[in-house]
Parts: C-alpha cells; structure tokens; sequence
C-alpha cells in the first residue's frame, strides 16, 4: 500500500564562527589602468557561486559593469586570508570586507577625480562619475583609472572585515554568540511503500530567510541542492564501518541521490535583513540542508504514524518498523 | 592499467580463430562495463597476483582470457584477481547484433545494448518484459554501453534483465571453432555466481526466446535504494497465462538478487498452476517461494527484510498482472 504524509522541519543556524572565535574576511582590490578590476581574496567557491557574489559586490560599490572584474581566489601565494568556506559565512564576512575595501578604494578614486571633473560629492554608476548637481560634468571609470595611472597613483586597497563575536558567559553559556542567524521552515509531502520500506519523496516547499538575496537564482540553486543533500541524509546516505574500514567507500555504494530521486522543490526566498551583513545578507548554505531530513522524518512519521528514530530512513529500518507497528495492533 | 593483448574481431570467425588459440587466457568484451572496473579493480589492488599471471604469460601457459562486449556488468562485481593475457572484442562483429524475429521466436544478438533493447520494436511487441527489465538497468550512459549478453554471461547475482531471459526461457546459442554450434538452456548455463558452463572457446552469438502464446502477460519489478544507477535489492519477473474458465495454465516466477544464482520458483509456480488465484492460493506460493529461497541462501542480515518483502513484491505484481487484460 502506498502512503502519503506531509512533515515540516525548521530550523534557526548561527553563521560564521561565533563563540570570540576568528572569523576574518579579507580581500585585496586593484583597478588596472583599463580600468578593470581584479579582487584577489582567500576564501574558496567550490561551486556555490560565491565568486559571482563578491563581483556583484565589488561592481556595485564602484559602478561598474560586473563583467569588467577578474577575482583571483583560494592561492595562497595570490590572495590574503579570508578563512575557510565553512560556517555559511563567504557572503556575510567576505562580502563585508569586499565592501569595506572597494569603499575605500572609491574614496581614493574620488579624491583623484575631484580634482579633475573640480566637482565635488561625487556618485559612481554605470560606468561614469559625476556630480549629483552637475550631471553634465563627468568622466568613465576607464578615464579615471588611465588618469591614475598616468599620475602614478597606486589604485589598490587592501582591507579586512572582522566577524569575531564576544564569547557567551562561561559559567551560564548565555549571551549571543552569534553575529547573525538564519531562519528556515521546510515542508515535504513523501508516499511510502508499505510493502517495500521505500520512500518517495513527491514535493519539498523551503522558505529560507536568507537576509538579502544578492543573486536570488544562486540562493534558488543553494536551497535546491541543499534540499537534495537533506534528502540523502535522510533516505540512503550511510558510512558502513567494519573495525575502521569505511566499507561503501566509493560512489557505487555509497548512495547519494540521483536526478530521478530528486522531487519538485519550490524555494521561497524571505528576506529579513540582517543589522551588519552586507546589505542585510544572512547566509544560506547550511540551512538549506539543516531542515529537510526532519521534514521527511515528520513526513514518514505523518503517513505511517510511527516514528523512526535512527538514519536512514532506508528499505530496511523503515519495513522494520512497518512490521513492528503491524505486529503491535 | 594492465598489460594485455587487445584485439577487435572484424568477424565471428576471426573471433572464433582467435579465442580457440587462447582459451582459458582470453577474456571477452562488448561494452565493457563489467570488465573495464574489474581490471581496475585487479590492477589496483592486487599488484601480486598480477606478477603471478605475468611470470604465467612469459612461460607460454597464460590461463586468463576475458570477453568483452558492453561491459555494463563485468565490472563492479566481478571477481577481483582479474589479470588476463588477452582481451577480445566482439562489439564490432556486426551479426552479433540487433533483434530479429521468426514467426514463432525472437533473437537477440548478444552485443544488442539495454538502450537498443528498449528501443526495440519487435521487443515492445513480443517480449515487453525485457524491455521493462533492461530499462532498469543503471542510468543513460550504462544502458547505452551495457549489452543483453554481459548481463547473462557474467551471471551476476544481482542482474537485471538475466531473471527476465530466464522467465522467458531463453536459450543461448553459443559457438566454438572446435565444436561448432550448441543450443543451451540459459538455466543450465548458470552454475554458480560470475561463472557459467559456456567453454573458455566459446562465444555466445545469439539469445533465442520463443514468442509467448496470445493473451499471455508478463510483468516486472526492480526495488533499488534510489531510482537510478542502483543495484537491484531485488528483482521480480513473472509470465503468466490466464484461460478463459479463470484457470492459470503458465506461470513462471524468477525473483532477482535474492539468490546466488537465479533460477525459476517452481514450487511455488506449481501451486498456483491449474487453479484459479484465489488469494489462499497465491498467500501460499508466496510463502513456499520465500522458504524456497531462503532455504538455498540461508538466514542472513538481509534475511528479516528480504522475506517478507518479497512475497510482498511478488504477490502485488501477481494480482496487477492478473487485473491487466
């Protein structure tokens, strides 16, 4: 017989490090005299999409066209240290420093190009500086950054953004050790075979409060792969471990799931902003995994009212219990 | 990877020839996907017994030849001291493969592909239930190189369309430069897992399957732990004939990846045969077929699983196919 049941999981996750331990972002700003840019910064994208993020960042503090960014990252002889990719903290901390350093990189620019457009006050945007009262005075950041170079006046800056928070009280662990926290709620709707232990999971619904979405469909893509990484912690994904010896140690057994497992995901993306993220950002990449396996179990527990209280929720532990509860009525 | 002599058949013959000089040293490939990770397997982690099968070649007695068609099945699960002299390809002899029928039978060439095999016209006609069994195999890119022969060959517990040909009672046309050609029941092929009775000099060229009389239906389940790219926890294939008067007059049960080796349910089959499938009935071929199992395999961790759930499996494919018309 095939099952249905809906369960939800939420979740609320401290990012960056917390608890007065280091959590520094860094990053090192160059405008060439093309007036391209190269960001050089430590931290690591392994796929997520941060580097796209920070050159967002960069390109909107100095008004200029994202396309025009080079970001150099995770070399240790190129790039200062901005700390792993861990704590879902490359948008929150490395994002502050991106902004603390191009806005001092501005400010630099600024000087050179007052003296030369003798307008005061000036904004970057697209491309061209001018005055907010006189429009028609202005000059391309292509010319600005030829008019440095010509003065021999170094364009780079180099700044840090650090996210260390006071450690909680050591006798009461109170206090907030958290620079900002994120917030999710996820809903999964799941059919489960009755007569095999398998489990279909039919539709995931994530609401994520992530703060700000700087690149809403890479929030959207984070949330769907986290939801994914949830649904094989929760079905299939198992170390089996004989005396130290990791048994399933290759792809072939160790069973992540495929497209065809994949349910239809509807991320919602809420955006509460934070008080010291860039532009209000929270964080993501965790808490896109953090709520799915407890939804499923919610979810399994809906459809079969029973509740399985080891992982995975595989054939055999979930028609384990399936027999118990048929055998105990 | 390991030193070996490769060589591409242009034709059986050349194939023959070639294999009737190095029998028992020789494997055999088609797509490749059992023995490519088998020999990498064994290159990788059996460095010794590789030097063995070395000093073996340099003396002339080289005793390992594999054949190699799609390799779909060869690999993963293959036996790991896989070291042969000699490898020959068959996946270019044009007339192993491809699917042709007689007025009264089908023949599958043995380097015929899952995917073609699902893409078969005469298959979705005659003999759905391979192709059902052969789109369950892997993913894609497996059933694009994995071969309807590999997968009865290489006689892996855990095969996927093996159990369907078996349900089908297939016969296996295999050829040897000695002996020419010999017809073999593919369930007196299958001696014990990863080995078969066919010769060292022998390559199968043909899987024969009898066309099913009229009204005869046939169904198919795999349970895997995810949807793709997974290994069969079990199978089940099942033929059946219903007659008008409600009676079962054919009825052939094969479970898959419950047993070393596959083989038919006939205790359970005779149960039912004869009889109209009252569900007292099919409760007890369901039970007989379980105990027949696990009477051959023994109880294992599995065992608490495996029982119930395939009896479960069985009995709702049983009653869909008796619902079909």
């Amino acid at each position: 017989m095939k099952k249905r049941g809906i369960g939800v999981g939420s979740m609320y996750y401290g990012l960056g490090y917390g608890f007065s331990r280091p959590d520094i972002g860094s990053a090192t700003i160059e405008v060439c005299e093309d007036g391209s840019v190269i960001v050089r910064s430590g931290q690591v994208d392994y796929g997520q999409g941060s580097d796209t993020v920070l050159c967002q960042i960069v390109a909107d503090e100095l008004g200029i066209k994202y396309e025009t960014i080079q970001i150099i990252t995770a070399d240790t002889a190129m790039t200062p240290d901005s700390g792993p990719t861990s704590a879902s903290r490359i948008t929150y901390v490395c994002g502050n420093a991106m902004i603390k350093t191009a806005q001092a990189l501005r400010a630099k620019l600024e000087r050179v190009a007052e003296d030369i457009l003798g307008e005061k006050d000036l904004v970057f945007v697209n491309g061209e500086i001018y005055s907010e009262a006189h429009p028609d005075k202005k000059m391309s950041f292509v010319n600005l950054a030829k008019a440095c170079h010509l003065k021999a006046i170094q364009i780079t800056e180099t700044g840090w953004f650090d996210n260390s928070t006071p450690d909680v009280d050591p006798d009461t662990s109170q206090g907030d050790a958290y620079a900002a926290y994120c917030w999710a709620s996820q809903l999964a709707e799941v059919e489960v075979d009755t007569e095999t232990g398998k489990v279909e999971v039919l539709r995931v619904v994530a609401a994520h409060d992530v703060g700000k979405a700087i690149n809403p469909s890479m929030v959207e893509a984070q949330i769907e792969g986290g939801v994914v990484m949830g649904l094989g912690y929760a079905l299939t994904e198992e170390i089996i471990e004989e005396g130290g010896i990791v048994k399933n140690s290759s792809f072939e057994e160790y069973m992540i799931p495929t497209s065809l497992d994949v349910p239809q995901i509807d991320s919602h993306i809420i955006e509460v902003p934070s008080s010291e993220g860039p532009y209000g950002v929270k964080g993501v990449g965790e808490p896109a995994l953090i709520p799915t396996v407890p939804a499923i179990l919610n979810a399994i527990c809906d459809a079969l009212d029973v509740r399985l209280t080891e992982l995975p929720a595989n054939l055999e532990n979930l028609h384990r219990l399936i027999r118990e509860k048929e055998k105990s009525s | 990877m390991q030193n070996f002599q490769f060589h591409s058949a242009s034709s059986l013959q050349d194939g023959l020839d070639y294999l009737a000089e190095r029998a028992g040293g020789c494997k055999i490939i088609a797509g490749g996907t059992d023995l490519i990770p088998a020999l990498r397997k064994a290159d990788l982690s059996f460095s010794v017994t590789r030097q063995k099968s070395d000093q073996k070649s340099a003396s002339g007695r080289s005793e390992l030849c594999k054949i190699f068609a799609g390799g779909g099945d060869v690999i993963p699960m293959m036996p790991k001291d896989t070291h042969p002299d000699y490898v020959l390809n068959i996946l270019e002899i044009e007339e192993l493969r491809g699917v042709t029928e007689t007025n009264d039978s089908v023949r599958i060439g043995p380097t015929t592909t899952f995917t073609e095999m699902m893409e078969s016209e005469v298959l979705k006609r005659c003999l759905p239930l391979l192709v059902q069994a052969a789109s369950s195999v892997g993913g894609p890119q497996i059933r694009n190189r994995g071969t309807i022969g590999g997968n009865i060959v290489s006689n892996a517990p855990c095969a996927d369309v093996l159990p369907a040909v078996l349900a089908l009672e297939g016969n296996l046309e295999l050829h040897s430069k000695k002996s020419g050609i010999r017809i073999l029941p593919v369930a007196e092929a299958l001696e014990a897992p990863y080995k078969t009775s066919i010769a060292a000099d022998e390559i199968l060229t043909g899987i024969l399957i009898s066309k099913l009389s009229p009204g005869t239906r046939s169904g198919f389940e795999k349970l895997g732990r995810r949807n793709a790219l997974t290994t069969a926890r079990m199978s089940m294939s099942v033929v059946l004939k219903l007659e008008d008067d409600g009676t079962i007059s054919d009825l052939r049960i094969v479970p898959g990846a419950v047993m070393p080796v596959a083989g038919r349910m006939t205790n359970a089959e005779e149960i039912l045969l004869g009889k109209k499938p009252e569900s007292p009935l099919i409760e007890d071929s369901a039970t007989l077929m379980a105990e027949s199992i696990f009477k051959i395999t023994g109880i294992r961790w599995s065992t608490e699983y495996k029982k119930p759930v395939v009896q479960n499996i069985f009995k709702r494919l049983l009653k869909q196919l008796l619902q079909d018309n």
